[in-house]
């Protein structure tokens, strides 16, 4: 703890992140209910409002809709997306990984060139590709098919992390008890590994916001009338020069997410890293 | 001849990839819901009009022999034909947009493969000085942030505010990219900003580790000037991972080219591949999907090339 | 004697700022070095013997604080910036480390990184400092030196590379060379021949040199003088003999009579250990830093420090060193008789009565060459095969051994890195399955891993690894690490019953109670080991193959682990597979030997009959090379030309022949060396006859 403590203090900018994500995490699970504008509500006196006007703390878009209630509305379908996949991509890049890291061999062979297959298409143009030609997305095909395109690199992750434990001689020393396989990958080497992975995992949390925010922006994310921070940048796109703001602060509501949690991430790595 | 051996190991894992990965992408396709000859004739068509489409376009021939025709079509360099925009040969349009977005990506490359080497070699030669923090902050920020929130950040300051660019970047009818170049400058900065935090966050990690080697010890010690301990001793061995990490990223870069096109609304193969994904033009997704499929492998079989090479453990490899 | 200090360190100090305080790495310490001198430092590891070089060559982290003076030829050094700095590295004061492998930059060739220290120091051009370079190399008897400079390191041999780095060294004739334990990294006859050439250089270009070591044995053959450092401060000082005949500190003391060496034998003697272990010293520790660990220790000692004169020359920082403490002088390596120690242990053949069943089961003879022995041996390996291949080759670990362990005896395995005694213990204990051949454990095959063997086998054969930081899990306690193999092997439910059994094994192995809940990251090295030979006795083994077991640890820690190896042998009935490459350590503890070499049987037989002549040319030359730890001994020493083979090639003939110095011409290459049976229990592989393998060393 006292440890923590000390990287805290050289890396001052943990503790705005934080803010910045609990912030946001306020805002997904309270914040729909307080707000003054419903997100669809269209204010016909108010279109393009500049921000402040008529009640609209961040101004309105061209319908007349409350920029600052469809962000915080918003927030609560990115942040959930976002959880799920890093949760099931890291699960099953775990699952896999250490399957194939463990026994090696052709298992691992088969594994490998899976991956380079799958990883030879930008996720981002795999994901897009499938939820347009399946079209209509919503949370749970966003969820599973951002997770699939995201499991070949956790999945490489965990690999690397169970390869640097595999060869040390708790291992040997458990296998010449008659220790089981399982045994052997969750109970004696898991543990060993349970720092990168979580950092993996948090990381992943960022890529995810990264990923559902562009799907958003290509439209192929959720669909209207539903609130998505990425699809609101692509609708007011064509208003930037009347209403900046529009699309503006969307972009911004992602940077500081994205880079809040990115900087927990960093912060998180850094806490692991001298721990070994 | 040992130096070959593992380039033509590389080759045929090449192309195992991409066989894969094109039967992948057309079994997917297929299995987009709808008829393909209906859309193409709209839902007034009588089913005689479908059905005979259907039959002329070999719809009612099993996957695997579509599959093949499909495959042997693009090997002789046959693109096909669209559907959206009704029997428009794709090659047509094709290679015109792969080449603005091959003028583009360059640019982009031309920005941020320097930057981010200079200042991640800088960053790791000052790690945990001022200067570190704040290069490692910007490109932590920098590489966090989606294409389309730096470009709408850029194009808010550099096209809206300050007016220096313009706003989309459309190539007139009837122009080339090369004489509007000025229209390039936003979409590449919005793609540097990612790659810059990605390539330089490797180039510190990777300098650092060199810094703390053995070697670096030993030619400090034996009186070498600083000058000649970065660049001689650690440059050469803290390139190489970047190397692999810029290569590797060819194929993520073109990934990205779809966010910064559409938002742009620049004419090449991101927005290409994005309309044709809008209107299910099954062909040109296919085409676009498969070619996106082969820069990655292409170019992450040069990295490997060029890596092989640039690497003496791996040229003269063994010893006594 | 009175000539003036080429180099003088005066009240050096060092202290690290770390987020749990200031550490101090060295205090007050002074030195002086004079010209043509060699220096030899010796103490554990963490003692401050590299921080001490570093800090004469300004290369320390950033946290590091210096203070005091260091004076070379008249100059401060503590004064000097960086850029002043960069005249001394290299050119007046050049460094060897002890890595050489990654100590050159494996992005250069060879000839780059030399010719560079000639044109930065020298300004030479281009081709005068590739000359230099080639001269230098030719210098340390690498005769191919042209072809050797346009070589990538990865592409010569560690005792190449490390001679490569101290003709770098050598390139602008420094006045000091630092040596930072330039041969542990190599195997002992590499070392061997390294020594010799430091040696002999530092004559030639008349250098002093100061040598860095943990061991004891190194430091005697190079130094002048000796300095023993413990926790950062020099505690003794003094020509190289007296110091080891008169040892004032009772840490000299201490850390001479812990090392196993020539005639000190488990049957006679216990090594002797030190209590505790090395701590970290915060800022404000006053008193003599050995004073937890001294045996002698009173209210003084934690008061007093700094070192005095106590005959001229001969420096010591205790003043237990004052008195004349006559039956101590003599007693420098003190024998403690082992209180059970059964009498006639005599020079050769001496066998305690205790032994007598397996020296009758020897007499049945080698494996299976020999008529049928009347006792089966408790394991058995018959013309065992280990390949490991890949693509590209195929390493022959093991071509064909035959040996045997007899019950409730220890044999030792020696040899190089590289000759597959390792391969040997891990196929024993079942890590891994032969290509080839069987391994009998009591008249049953158990060629397989532990995947195939029955329960009863795997409680039977343990293994103790050398790394005991890698081997216990650090993710568990002490507690769960005994625990679990209780658990499982044992098949004890009763959670009471476990932890008493728990506790039970702790006792077995001198640690308490409070160790049950400890984490086994916050355990030092020998309490680690301790846990981890705890747990191989968890099920009452018949056999424990012992890897390297005290490898990684300290001297210290290395006798006390020794120790407890050799009494739990005692009481348990055990047998032991002993793997070590370190001839004193194998001579100690075994009753048998087995020396190897690439992956063949040189000589087998026991201890005292392997350990004298007649013996294998090999074995002659391994005794020859091991550095000893009594400066009175002097002998002709055995140098052995080139590395070994590529263990990859076949060799048709003996193994040896490459590099052996009573080489017979063809016959060796050609034909297999035939078993010769010097007695009912020594072999040997050799085409020499009895009288040739009568050599002159001995241990």
């Amino acid at each position: 703890m006292r440890r923590v403590w000390y990287i805290a203090k050289r890396n001052p900018l943990i503790f705005p992140a934080l803010i910045i994500i609990l912030f946001w995490l306020l805002a997904a699970v309270v914040g729909p209910s307080r707000m003054a504008f419903s997100y669809t509500a269209m204010d016909m006196d108010h279109q393009m409002t500049a921000p402040g006007m008529g009640g609209h703390f961040m101004g309105t878009d061209s319908l007349g809709r409350d920029i600052w209630s469809r962000i915080v509305f918003g927030s609560r379908s990115i942040l959930t997306i976002a959880l799920l996949t890093s949760l099931f991509s890291s699960l099953a890049g775990v699952v896999l990984g250490f399957t194939a890291g463990y026994f090696g061999g052709r298992i691992d062979a088969l594994f490998l060139r899976a991956m380079d297959i799958m990883m030879a298409v930008p996720p981002l143009v795999l994901s897009m590709v499938v939820l347009g030609v399946l079209g209509n997305s919503n949370i749970l095909t966003l969820t599973l098919i951002v997770s699939i395109a995201y499991t070949p690199a956790t999945a490489r992750v965990a690999r690397g992390a169970l390869l640097s434990c595999k060869n040390i001689e708790y291992v040997d020393a458990a296998r010449l008890r008659g220790e089981s396989h399982l045994y052997i990958m969750f109970r004696e080497i898991l543990p060993n590994t349970i720092g990168p992975i979580i950092v993996e995992v948090t990381a992943r949390f960022a890529y995810s916001i990264m990923m559902v925010a562009s799907l958003g922006f290509l439209g192929v994310g959720l669909q209207p009338p539903t609130p998505d921070w990425g699809m609101m940048v692509i609708e007011n796109k064509t208003i930037i020069k009347a209403a900046p703001w529009a699309v503006l602060y969307p972009s911004l509501a992602i940077a500081s997410l994205v880079i809040a949690i990115s900087l927990f991430s960093d912060f998180l790595s850094k806490v692991v890293i001298r721990d070994q | 001849m040992t130096f070959f051996r593992p380039f033509l190991k590389r080759l045929g894992g090449m192309a195992i990839t991409l066989v894969a990965m094109s039967i992948l992408i057309f079994l997917l396709v297929e299995l987009m819901p709808g008829d393909a000859a209906q859309r193409v004739l709209g839902q007034s068509a009588t089913p005689q009009a479908v059905a005979a489409l259907r039959e002329s376009m070999g719809l009612n021939d099993p996957v695997w022999v579509r599959y093949g025709r499909w495959a042997s079509g693009m090997l002789r360099g046959d693109l096909g034909t669209s559907l959206y925009m009704r029997g428009v040969p794709i090659a047509s349009i094709f290679w015109r947009k792969v080449g603005n977005s091959l003028v583009l990506a360059m640019l982009a490359l031309l920005f941020y493969v320097p930057l981010s080497i200079v200042f991640g070699v800088l960053a790791g030669v000052k790690a945990g000085k001022l200067t570190d923090s704040i290069i490692s902050f910007f490109g932590l920020a920098t590489m966090a942030l989606p294409e389309f929130v730096s470009g709408i950040i850029l194009m808010t300051v550099f096209a809206v505010k300050l007016a220096w660019f313009p706003i989309t970047s459309v190539i007139p009818i009837g122009e080339s990219v090369w004489n509007n170049l000025d229209i390039l400058i936003l979409p590449a900065l919005s793609i540097t900003f990612v790659m810059f935090g990605y390539v330089s966050r490797m180039q510190r990690s990777s300098m650092i580790s060199v810094m703390n080697s053995d070697y670096i010890r030993s030619a400090v010690l034996k009186g070498m000037p600083m000058r000649k301990v970065i660049f001689r001793h650690a440059l050469k061995n803290a390139l190489l991972p970047t190397i692999t990490i810029i290569g590797m990223n060819m194929g993520w870069l073109f990934g990205g080219l779809i966010v910064v096109e559409t938002l742009f609304g620049f004419p090449g193969l991101g927005s290409l591949t994005m309309s044709a994904v809008k209107t299910q033009d099954t062909p040109l997704i296919e085409v676009c999907a498969l070619f996106i499929t082969a820069v990655f492998v292409v170019s992450t079989a040069i990295t490997d090339l060029l890596y092989g090479f640039l690497n003496p453990r791996i040229r003269y490899p063994g010893g006594s | 004697m009175t000539s003036k200090p080429l180099l003088d360190i005066h009240n050096l100090n060092v202290v690290y700022e770390t987020p749990s305080g200031s550490i101090v790495a060295i205090r007050d310490l002074s030195l002086e070095l004079r010209a043509n001198e060699a220096m030899g430092i010796i103490g554990e590891s963490g003692c401050g013997k590299s921080t001490l070089s570093y800090a004469i060559l300004d290369y320390l982290p950033p946290n590091a604080r210096r203070s005091g003076s260091i004076m070379f030829n008249g100059d401060d050094l503590l004064l000097k910036t960086e850029k002043e700095m960069q005249n001394y590295r290299g050119d007046r004061i050049a460094m060897v480390y002890q890595n050489p492998y990654s100590a050159l930059n494996p992005s250069l060739t060879i000839g780059e990184q030399l010719d560079e220290v000639t044109r930065v120091h020298r300004g030479f051009p281009r081709t005068q400092a590739r000359e230099e370079s080639i001269k230098a190399l030719k210098d340390l008897s690498l005769g191919e030196a042209e072809g050797i400079v346009r070589r990538y390191p990865h592409q010569v041999s560690g005792g190449i590379q490390q001679r490569i780095c101290i003709a770098m060294a050598l390139l602008c004739q420094p006045d000091i060379m630092i040596l930072d334990e330039p041969t542990t990294a190599l195997d002992v006859t590499t070392e061997a021949s390294i020594l010799d050439i430091i040696g002999e250089l530092k004559e030639r270009h008349r250098m002093s040199l100061i040598y860095i070591s943990h061991d004891i044995g190194v430091v005697n053959k190079i130094s002048d003088r000796i300095a023993v450092m413990y926790r950062g401060e020099v505690v003794e000082l003094g020509p190289q003999e007296e110091l080891f005949d008169h040892p004032r500190h009772p840490y000299t003391r201490a850390l001479i009579n812990c090392m196993p060496r020539a005639g000190v034998k488990k049957e006679t003697t216990r090594l002797n250990t030190i209590p505790g272990y090395v701590t970290r010293r915060s800022a404000d520790e006053r008193g003599c830093p050995f004073a937890s660990r001294c045996e002698k220790r009173n209210a003084v000692c934690e008061e007093i420090y700094g070192l005095r004169e106590i005959e001229s020359g001969h420096l010591a920082a205790c003043d237990r060193a004052y008195a004349d403490d006559v039956s101590e002088k003599k007693a420098a390596i003190p024998l403690v008789p082992k209180a059970k120690s059964p009498a006639g242990a005599g020079a050769t053949g001496g066998w305690s009565g205790t032994k007598d069943s397996s020296a009758a089961a020897d007499a049945g003879g080698f494996g299976t060459v020999g008529p049928d022995t009347a006792t089966t041996p408790l394991i058995r390996l018959e013309k065992v095969y280990k390949y490991y291949r890949n693509r590209k080759r195929t390493v022959r670990a093991l071509d064909g051994i035959d040996a045997k362990i007899e019950k409730h005896d220890v044999l030792g395995v020696v040899g190089e890195s590289g000759c597959g005694k390792s391969t040997m213990g891990h196929l024993v204990a079942g890590l891994l399955a032969p290509t080839k051949g069987n391994i009998y454990f009591e008249g049953k095959d158990i060629s397989a891993t532990w995947q195939r063997r029955s329960g009863d086998t795997i409680r039977d054969i343990q293994l103790v690894f050398q790394n005991p930081g890698r081997s216990l899990n650090p993710s568990f306690s002490v507690e769960q690490i005994l625990d679990r193999p209780i658990k499982k092997m044992l098949k004890i439910r009763s959670r009471r019953e476990r932890r008493a059994m728990v506790i039970d094994l702790l006792k077995k192995v001198d640690l308490g109670e409070e160790y049950l809940s400890r984490p086994s990251t916050r355990l030092s090295g020998g309490e680690k080991q301790r846990i981890a030979v705890a747990r191989a006795f968890v099920t009452s083994p018949r056999l424990i193959v012992c890897d390297e077991p005290t490898s990684a640890l300290d001297v210290s820690v290395q006798a006390s682990v020794l120790n407890l190896l050799g009494e739990l042998q005692e009481q348990s009935h055990t047998s032991y597979l002993f793997i070590s490459h370190d001839l004193n350590v194998v001579n100690y503890i075994s009753d048998h030997i087995l020396v190897m070499y690439l992956g063949r049987v040189c000589e087998y037989g026991l201890r005292d009959e392997v350990v004298n002549p007649p013996y294998h040319p090999y074995t002659e030359a391994l005794l020859s090379s091991a550095p000893d730890v009594n400066p009175s001994h002097k002998q002709k020493p055995i140098r052995l030309e080139g590395a070994p083979p590529d263990p990859s090639a076949r060799i048709v003939g003996c193994p040896f022949a490459g590099r052996c110095h009573k080489k017979i011409d063809d016959l060796c290459d050609t034909t297999p060396p035939p078993l010769k049976r010097l007695s009912e229990t020594h072999y040997i592989f050799c085409h020499l006859s009895e009288d040739h393998l009568k050599g002159s060393a001995h241990l």
